[in-house]
């Protein structure tokens, strides 16, 4: 063997000297020994319509999702790149940091100009809204940098001046937003506190003889931090500060004030520095702001909710200080919103690009001499992609129904909306970093590769499960609603209303002992347990609480005390929301292969949600006998979608060019032709 | 036989030469041409002895699209599932030559107009000349640019396809070849010489192909009021990339107003000329295609199609082929008959299946080993 090898070597080595020029393509490669690309689309069939699987998923705004994907692929500015015969768009992550940020920049103006950002701020109404929330996921799908830098300016300054502000502040301030005119930011993260706003340090006060408020940021631990916008290109920020009239703290406020000229020059008064280099989104030019005691003008308060008056009193509709605090965090909803639904674009972007790469990738043979196997053939490839796959489904119609409920928002609906869009922000969020791990790996060595998105997408996108609330915070905010809800329903001997509670008015649910296969893809069924766990675990975790409390602890404490059936809870409750969100989408449409396959897809949702939880064990809703059946169902399922994979992903309706070269001919992308 | 001398076979040892042969009616393709051609093609694919395929027209055109007549006169007596069946091996055709295994020329010395385009734009090398007149004319006509034009023409730098869809401009060799459509542009009086060479050809590695066509090839200057100009390109860049036809009139009309311009005034007159129907639909059409493969745009221009020769939503092709092609009044009353009478809901219903009608399906194209169409190698932007 050795000598073979060494006799081997010998000969390429006597090759390389004796010919002087390149083999002739004669001499290449010949095509029956090599590997050969297969598009997956000769071998696989799609056994429903996938463009009627496609509006159900996207939900909304479909022409104008197509027209943005065109927008960019036809343009420059998008890094168009062509590999193995197809065009790619897809930032160039190797920029530096100040180039990523001037092209995310330039590729704003380059939407302005054609119109995108049209009535942005200035239509109302649940259509302009949706139509809004379709081109910013689209903007994510291209880059999550541009839809931050575009999310900050809109949804953060600008619907701060929206919904904080008053007549003065939207004739002066809206128009020109969506215009680009000025540049907005949204300055509310210190050093020192991030999800306890109200614990922020930077002081305003109020000076009568000017008519003007003093901003000042007291101590380093007051610099605001993070603030998107902030380092490079805002002109405007929206101001978080401590309100002190008088020498009385009226709590947190929010101001306008000016931060650069026109020009870009930095405004006296104001100091600005660098977030520096990012594990992601490094296209958004994070910054920390310093205020030396900077004055604006008294009409710079947003004042929806309190005033000053000319001559220094303040004046709010609203007393209660912890109420005035909620009307103000209320509009931050629509940041949890966004950010859940691009995180499920994104999950789509990573399972679409592994699972079209497992069904032309092979390795391995199970018989001797035999053909290797394609990825997607092995049932362990299956396991690890398709339930994945699964829950991407089902939190699609959870956003979905996320984004619904918030474009027809109430006063009546906010606390639902509140809650619902914590949880749901949080276990979405969770859930694309989780998949992007899953797909890294599911396409091996070539996700690491920066061109093949999968890998990159995990520090991009990482920062979702932070911003806009830390997901643990916001599932603990989701534990004390219920809390909350439980005690006042039992109170005041009411039945529950809202907030999916109202199975709690109704007996226990029964689970049979033993489940067949039919039972566990029976919805009643599936619906049942996660009602039966998420009641249970309420009912513990008042209970535990009480009991606490019973032994003098402060209610607070008695919630840290008790953290660990709270995440349980918080979990129940969100599962179940989604679950129900993919039962009522599959009610709503007609019998058919659309309406069979998304029944598969639901109970795989249920399914490996109940595989994946301890909790059913450890709290006896489950027999271990039942867990075992769960757990062979799931197996059963990943071979019934296996089929439907391809049709699946190709579903998600993301063009092409935004997936990646492992998606399509991988081989010819990396043949020595296109070096 | 007539069916057969409508398409000259000429086999020169390992390369076929097709003529189309109808210069009376500028080698508008009739069913019987689409059959025969389609017949031959799948062969060649199969003999190992044939390397390449070259495409030309006898007399002044290669091919001015698909004959229309015969598709009006079938829609008018009831029978719309006559038109279907001919678009059907139209598009056929257009996938066949879209995943062709072999190189093909397609040599373009004239009138390329609608389905002509079809029949070479598709394949891997396009030559243009001196004479070459292109133009997709369909939205005058109350049809939209099919035959897979849905699929190049978004594949065109910028919006330059939705400009040359929606407007049905004519483009000369020099435009076509600077856009992409062609793939190289040779003299007239080279072509006789360019053909001898080809003959020659004993592989069907494209890179052959290229070389020689590269000795032939020139790069005509643009003409003075060519619309691929820069600042010409940038103008139809601004305005066509607009979300909707309404959006792209008014932005064509508020350039005129800054600066007032003669081929922005004929572009704005195109428009208003165009079925409004037809300009909804072809820009829909476009914005899809510039997202799918061409097996997908040419299964969506086949539910267009039959949507339009049903007539159910509009009736404008059998009106737009009687003001043009009959009666030749040039003045089609459209119905709708404004951009703001065709409302969204009924533009969704022409990429939708055809329900109702028994017996209809959507187009089944066959299998094909290469897949990728290599179509629209992209110009320099």
């Amino acid at each position: 063997m050795s000598d073979n090898r060494a006799l081997r070597r010998a000969h390429v080595l006597a090759n390389h000297i004796l010919q002087s020029t390149p083999p002739s393509s004669n001499l290449s490669l010949t095509r029956e020994v090599c590997l050969q690309y297969s598009p997956p689309e000769l071998n696989e069939s799609y056994g429903f319509d996938v463009k009627e699987m496609r509006k159900l998923l996207d939900g909304h705004n479909v022409v104008d999702r197509d027209w943005i994907y065109g927008l960019m692929m036809q343009s420059n500015l998008f890094n168009r790149k062509e590999r193995g015969g197809k065009i790619f768009v897809s930032p160039d992550y190797n920029q530096t940091m100040e180039q990523q940020r001037e092209i995310t920049m330039k590729r704003i103006w380059y939407l302005l100009e054609n119109g995108v950002f049209k009535g942005w701020l200035t239509e109302t109404g649940p259509e302009a809204e949706l139509r809004k929330l379709a081109l910013l996921e689209v903007c994510g799908i291209y880059d999550h940098s541009v839809s931050i830098k575009v999310g900050v300016h809109f949804f953060l300054w600008g619907n701060a001046v929206k919904f904080f502000g008053t007549k003065r502040h939207h004739e002066k301030w809206l128009k020109n937003t969506e215009d680009y005119l000025v540049k907005g930011c949204f300055a509310m993260t210190e050093l020192g506190h991030g999800s306890n706003v109200r614990g922020i340090e930077t002081v305003t006060t109020y000076d009568p003889t000017t008519e003007e408020f003093v901003i000042n940021t007291p101590c380093e631990s007051a610099q605001k931090y993070w603030i998107g916008g902030a380092a490079n290109h805002a002109t405007h920020t929206i101001v978080f500060s401590q309100l002190h009239i008088n020498g009385t703290n009226q709590g947190v406020h929010a101001f306008i004030a000016q931060i650069r000229d026109q020009d870009g020059n930095i405004c006296p008064n104001i100091r600005i520095a660098d977030c520096g280099h990012k594990i992601g989104l490094n296209g958004v030019d994070n910054g920390r702001i310093w205020f030396d005691n900077l004055r604006i003008p008294r009409e710079n308060l947003l004042n929806a909710v309190a005033d000053v008056s000319s001559d220094g009193k303040y004046v709010s509709s609203i007393k209660d200080p912890d109420q005035r605090f909620g009307a103000f965090m209320a509009p931050l909803t629509s940041g949890r919103v966004t950010i859940a639904s691009s995180a499920i674009y994104s999950a789509k972007v990573g399972l679409a690009i592994a699972i079209r790469y497992s069904l032309s990738r092979r390795a391995f043979s199970v018989t001797a001499n035999g053909p290797e196997v394609l990825l997607l053939d092995y049932p362990s490839h299956q396991r690890r992609l398709l339930p994945l796959l699964a829950k991407t489904y089902a939190m699609s119609f959870a956003a979905n129904e996320l984004k619904m409920i918030y474009v027809k928002r109430t006063p009546e609906t906010n606390k639902a909306i509140h809650v619902v869009s914590s949880g749901f922000k949080a276990v979405l969020t969770w859930h694309n970093m989780h998949t992007l791990q899953e797909c890294r790996e599911a396409v091996g060595g070539q996700g690491v590769k920066t061109e093949n998105l999968v890998g990159q997408l995990k520090g991009e996108f990482d920062v979702q499960t932070t911003f806009e609330g830390d997901n643990n915070v916001l599932m603990q905010q989701v534990s004390k609603a219920l809390f909350a809800e439980y005690v006042s329903c039992k109170k005041r001997n009411k039945p529950f209303k809202g907030l999916g509670l109202e199975h709690m008015n109704s007996p226990r649910p029964v689970l049979p002992t033993q489940l067949t296969s039919s039972t566990l893809r029976c919805s009643q069924f599936q619906t049942n347990v996660f009602c039966l766990r998420e009641r249970d675990l309420l009912e513990r975790f008042t209970s535990e609480v009480a009991q606490l409390q019973g032994r003098g602890e402060s209610r607070e404490f008695s919630f840290l005390l008790s953290h660990q059936l709270a995440e349980d809870l918080g979990k129940a409750f969100t599962e179940k929301a989604i679950l129900q969100t993919i039962l009522d989408a599959e009610a709503k449409i007609p019998a058919g292969s659309v309406k069979d396959v998304l029944g598969l897809v639901r109970s795989m949702y249920a399914l490996i949600s109940l595989e994946e939880d301890p909790s059913l064990l450890r709290y006896g809703y489950l027999s271990q006998d039942n867990v075992g059946d769960v757990r062979r169902e799931v197996s059963k399922l990943c071979g019934e979608l296996r089929p439907h994979a391809l049709a699946l992903v190709t579903s998600f309706g993301i063009p092409d060019a935004f997936l990646s070269p492992i998606a399509f001919n991988w081989v010819e992308a990396n043949a020595w032709s296109s070096v | 036989m007539a069916s057969h001398s409508q398409v000259l076979v000429e086999e020169k040892s390992s390369v076929r030469i097709l003529t189309l042969n109808r210069p009376s009616q500028l080698n508008a393709l009739c069913l019987d041409m689409i059959s025969r051609l389609l017949q031959l093609f799948l062969a060649y694919e199969e003999d190992p002895s044939v390397k390449l395929v070259i495409l030309k027209g006898q007399g002044r055109a290669f091919c001015a699209g698909g004959d229309a007549l015969p598709l009006v006169r079938d829609i008018v007596q009831g029978k719309w599932r006559l038109a279907a069946n001919f678009v059907t091996y139209q598009y056929t055709l257009n996938y066949v030559l879209a995943t062709y295994s072999k190189p093909q020329v397609s040599i373009l010395n004239g009138i390329v107009m609608g389905g002509g385009a079809g029949l070479s734009i598709h394949g891997r090398f396009r030559i243009a000349t001196e004479n070459t007149v292109f133009a997709m004319p369909e939205t005058a006509l109350g049809l939209f640019p099919d035959v897979g034009a849905s699929y190049f023409l978004s594949r065109l730098p910028g919006f330059f396809g939705e400009y040359v869809g929606l407007t049905g401009a004519r483009l000369d060799g020099a435009e076509m070849l600077a856009s992409g459509l062609a793939t190289h542009f040779v003299p007239s009086t080279r072509l006789t010489a360019l053909e001898e060479d080809l003959c020659k050809v004993g592989t069907s590695d494209p890179s052959f192909v290229s070389t020689i066509l590269d000795a032939y090839t020139q790069h005509p200057h643009l003409k003075q009021k060519s619309a691929y100009l820069r600042q010409v390109l940038d103008v139809i860049d601004r305005c066509f990339s607009r979300r909707t036809v309404e959006e792209i009139l008014s932005a064509l009309e508020r350039e005129t107003t800054q600066e007032p311009n003669d081929w922005i005034s004929t572009i704005i007159g195109a428009l208003k000329k165009a079925s409004p129907s037809s300009l909804k639909i072809s820009l829909r059409s476009i914005r899809e295609g510039r997202l799918q493969g061409v097996g997908e745009c040419l299964i969506r221009e086949y539910r267009m199609a039959c949507h339009v020769f049903k007539g159910e939503i509009s009736k404008d092709f059998v009106e737009g082929c009687r003001a043009i092609l009959i009666d030749k009044d040039r003045n089609p009353k459209w119905e709708p008959r404004r951009l703001e009478d065709m409302k969204d809901g009924m533009v969704d219903k022409y990429f939708e299946k055809v329900e109702e009608e028994e017996g209809w399906e959507d187009l089944k194209l066959l299998p094909r080993n290469n897949l990728h169409a290599s179509a629209m190698a992209t110009p320099k932007l």
